[in-house]
């Protein structure tokens, strides 16, 4: 099973758009996919339409009083699950504190179902903190939806220091432009000549659409009402560089 | 993903009266209808059923997919979306994982269609507030679709599709379904239904012999059916040759006639000997009329490998040899479709098997014809064995390539000799010895085929000369190729000497005498 984050310091740039359609994609494709809801805001678990509620809360999750195939829920696509928000998500940052290695309890809590899906999805609250440690620990890759601006920029090299400072040897840091006005001349400037980091931007950008915006209306993954759109082209090919990126990492 | 339930419903009940039922007892919402066509491939010789798997081009509506998957459960899923119907072969699918894993399970064999199911479903969905499906259930009438386009039924059914995570949904239905309705779930896979009802076995074709014989059998009994079981073979492989499906039906074709020829060669003993002429002649006919396409197949498979060999900036340089193999591929290959259609091919069929199944005789006049089998297929097996060691151990380093060839020959003769009658040894010991002997084929083969493929490519690139295909560059490359292959040809000739001395050791030679002539073995001890 391979891991992947899609986070952002910031709010608001595209992460949980990126979790719901690059998975749906993944399953359409025949892989088992599960999605994580960390978010305690519940988007993801919204665009499903699966109620954000998790039984027994952050706490029962990260005690294991329950174990994580008790509450996942299948979605309305074959082949893709989801473990939906729960609004003790909030708090996970103390409930994490409480254990002794507290920056491995999520990867530890997903071992047990790491036969059973062929990607996972972390949809992540912004912010850093003791739940993005647990998530780097986690991941693989951490997908980062940039929008080309100065402080979102400003936002990313944040996250490299912070990464850097840590030693997170087996993690690939993607940034990708997300949101792209391409009749904004900053945005215009910043995706031609991206910021420099270590592993680079994916070459893939995702426009700003108002078809993303559509999925809080039809809840649903984008290329299942917008199918033949340049914007679900967009996260189509987005995924097929994720994918060739993943290949290429030591298994 | 959860498994889902079937539950078998009678074929004389009418899907609309169910519709009602299940609308009336449970909150369910009701879909428009979908048919469905789902074909399932597999090779001739079953590969993917022997692996366990299904592959699968399902057509709806509006889209079309090609998945392998495991059977029966459906995990391990691999799909691809594809419009028109699927390649004969796995290297022809766009690249990716199902090509890579289709490729390594079928190799050289086509996919070719095993079943057609026609399947027209009525979808029903539990959906609670939020607009979540909490639950799928479908009515279904599954029809065979046989080659003809006749249908007939094969199944009506409630397949239950529940969701991870709604358990508490998928027993209330069950509930309905089961105490209400009376039904009982049943695990029918369809494909083992559409089988039965073509009455396919699947998993029976083997191109490795390994036929039950009594020791005190009559030699002749015993060697009828062997033959009788070689004749199945070309009779089961015909087909495919004449209609080209993959490579591997006319070289199986070829096996069994070769191994019929030997057999006949090598038990001349056993049969009235006029007969036996008579029927020699017209199989060594056939082995003569599929040998061309036979080459080329090979030549053609090995092209990329060819290609290989060279350094790159003249491997397209080969390409016109590939079009003059394909050219003369498509001649010989049609003559020989027609070779397979003539009244002579047919006759020869039917009066060797008519022979094969005439009743033995009383007083046969070939001198082994009455003597058991386990006396007789030792000492003609002794016998070649002597002869390869003699042919063997007379090679030396100078000695000319016929010799190696005479050898590789015998060798042949003698695995033949093994195999047919390897149900009178004890398992373990022949399949030992078989192995001990293919090590020295594989090296004499690979020799001889060097020599043909030298050979055969100095007389093609004659023939492109004459027939306008030669460029002076795809001659440079052919040349570099030649080079290539006499190296490689010496160099299997220099293993040639540790191979037999392996083969001919003292431990061995002990094996081969234990089984094949225990009188010496009975002779050394006191």
């Amino acid at each position: 099973m391979k891991v992947i984050a899609c986070y952002n310091i910031k709010g608001g740039v595209g992460k949980t758009a990126s979790a719901v359609n690059l998975s749906y994609m993944s399953a359409r494709e025949g892989n088992s996919t599960l999605v994580w809801d960390l978010d305690p805001q519940g988007a993801s678990s919204f665009y499903f339409r699966i109620k954000p509620k998790v039984k027994g809360g952050a706490q029962g999750l990260l005690r294991r009083k329950r174990v994580l195939d008790d509450v996942i829920k299948a979605t309305d696509y074959d082949r893709l699950d989801l473990i939906p928000a729960d609004f003790s998500y909030r708090n996970m940052d103390l409930t994490l504190e409480q254990f002794r290695k507290s920056s491995t309890r999520l990867r530890r809590l997903i071992e047990p179902v790491e036969d059973d899906y062929d990607y996972l999805f972390l949809d992540c609250p912004p912010s850093i903190s003791l739940v993005s440690e647990n998530v780097f620990q986690a991941a693989d890759v951490v997908l980062v939806p940039t929008i080309p601006t100065t402080l979102s920029v400003r936002t990313l090299y944040q996250l490299l220091r912070f990464c850097d400072k840590k030693k997170y040897k087996h993690l690939d840091i993607l940034p990708f432009f997300s949101m792209v006005d391409r009749r904004k001349i900053l945005h215009r400037g910043m995706v031609e000549d991206p910021p420099r980091t270590r592993s680079g931007f994916l070459a893939s950008d995702i426009p700003y659409a108002s078809e993303v915006e559509q999925m809080g209306v039809k809840r649903a993954p984008l290329p299942t009402y917008a199918h033949s759109s340049r914007i679900a082209d967009a996260y189509r090919s987005l995924w097929q560089e994720l994918k060739t990126r993943m290949n290429a990492l030591p298994a | 993903m959860k498994k889902p339930i079937h539950y078998p419903l009678a074929n004389k009940d009418s899907l609309p009266h169910w519709r009602e039922q299940l609308l009336q007892h449970l909150p369910i919402e009701s879909a428009p209808a979908e048919t469905c066509r789902v074909h399932y491939y597999d090779s001739f010789d079953w590969r993917l059923f022997q692996a366990n798997k299904v592959l699968v081009w399902q057509q709806r509506n509006d889209d079309a997919q090609l998945y392998l998957q495991a059977r029966r459960n459906g995990s391990a899923r691999i799909a691809i979306d594809l419009e028109q119907e699927p390649p004969r072969f796995a290297n022809e699918l766009p690249p990716g994982q199902l090509r890579q894993e289709l490729d390594g399970l079928l190799d050289l064999r086509a996919f070719l269609p095993v079943a057609t199911i026609e399947t027209r479903s009525l979808p029903f969905q539990w959906i609670d507030k939020e607009g979540k499906t909490r639950l799928r259930l479908y009515l279904e009438q599954h029809r065979l679709v046989e080659p003809g386009g006749r249908r007939s039924l094969l199944c009506k059914r409630i397949r239950v599709a529940p969701l991870q995570g709604y358990a508490k949904t998928e027993k209330r239905v069950i509930n309905v379904l089961e105490k209400e309705f009376g039904l009982s779930p049943q695990d029918d896979d369809l494909l083992d239904l559409a089988l039965a009802g073509m009455h396919k076995v699947p998993g029976v074709y083997s191109s490795k012999l390994n036929i039950p014989l009594e020791p005190e059998l009559r030699a002749d009994e015993a060697m009828r059916r062997i033959l009788l079981t070689l004749l199945d073979a070309m009779e089961v492989n015909e087909a495919g040759t004449i209609a080209n499906l993959d490579t591997e039906f006319l070289h199986d074709f070829r096996v069994a006639v070769r191994r019929t020829r030997s057999a006949q060669g090598q038990m001349k003993t056993v049969f009235p000997p006029a007969t036996l002429a008579r029927f020699r002649e017209k199989f060594a006919w056939l082995g003569s009329i599929t040998s061309q396409t036979r080459d080329l197949d090979v030549y053609l498979l090995k092209f990329e490998n060819y290609q290989k060999q060279l350094p790159e900036s003249l491997r397209a340089d080969l390409e016109p040899l590939r079009t003059f193999l394909k050219r003369h591929h498509q001649q010989e290959q049609a003559s020989l479709s027609k070779q397979l259609q003539t009244a002579a091919y047919r006759q020869l069929k039917n009066q060797w098997r008519r022979y094969l199944n005439s009743p033995l005789p009383q007083r046969p006049a070939a001198d082994d014809a009455c003597k058991p089998i386990g006396e007789v297929a030792p000492r003609r097996t002794w016998r070649m064995y002597k002869r390869v060691l003699r042919e063997g151990q007379a090679i030396t380093p100078e000695s000319p390539a016929e010799e190696l060839h005479e050898l590789r020959k015998s060798c042949k003769k003698l695995r033949y000799l093994m195999e047919f009658f390897q149900h009178l040894y004890p398992t373990k010991k022949i399949r030992a010895l078989i192995k001990e002997l293919k090590g020295l084929q594989e090296n004499l083969g690979d020799f001889q085929d060097l020599e043909v493929q030298i050979h055969s490519l100095q007389h093609y690139s004659e023939q492109m000369e004459q027939e306008g295909d030669m460029t002076p560059r795809t001659e440079l490359a052919m040349d570099i190729l030649l080079k290539g292959l006499e190296t490689r040809m010496q160099e299997v000739r220099d293993v040639f000497a540790s191979r037999f001395e392996q083969f001919s050791s003292q431990s061995n030679k002990n094996r081969f005498r234990q089984l094949f002539n225990p009188s010496q073995v009975l002779k050394k001890t006191p």
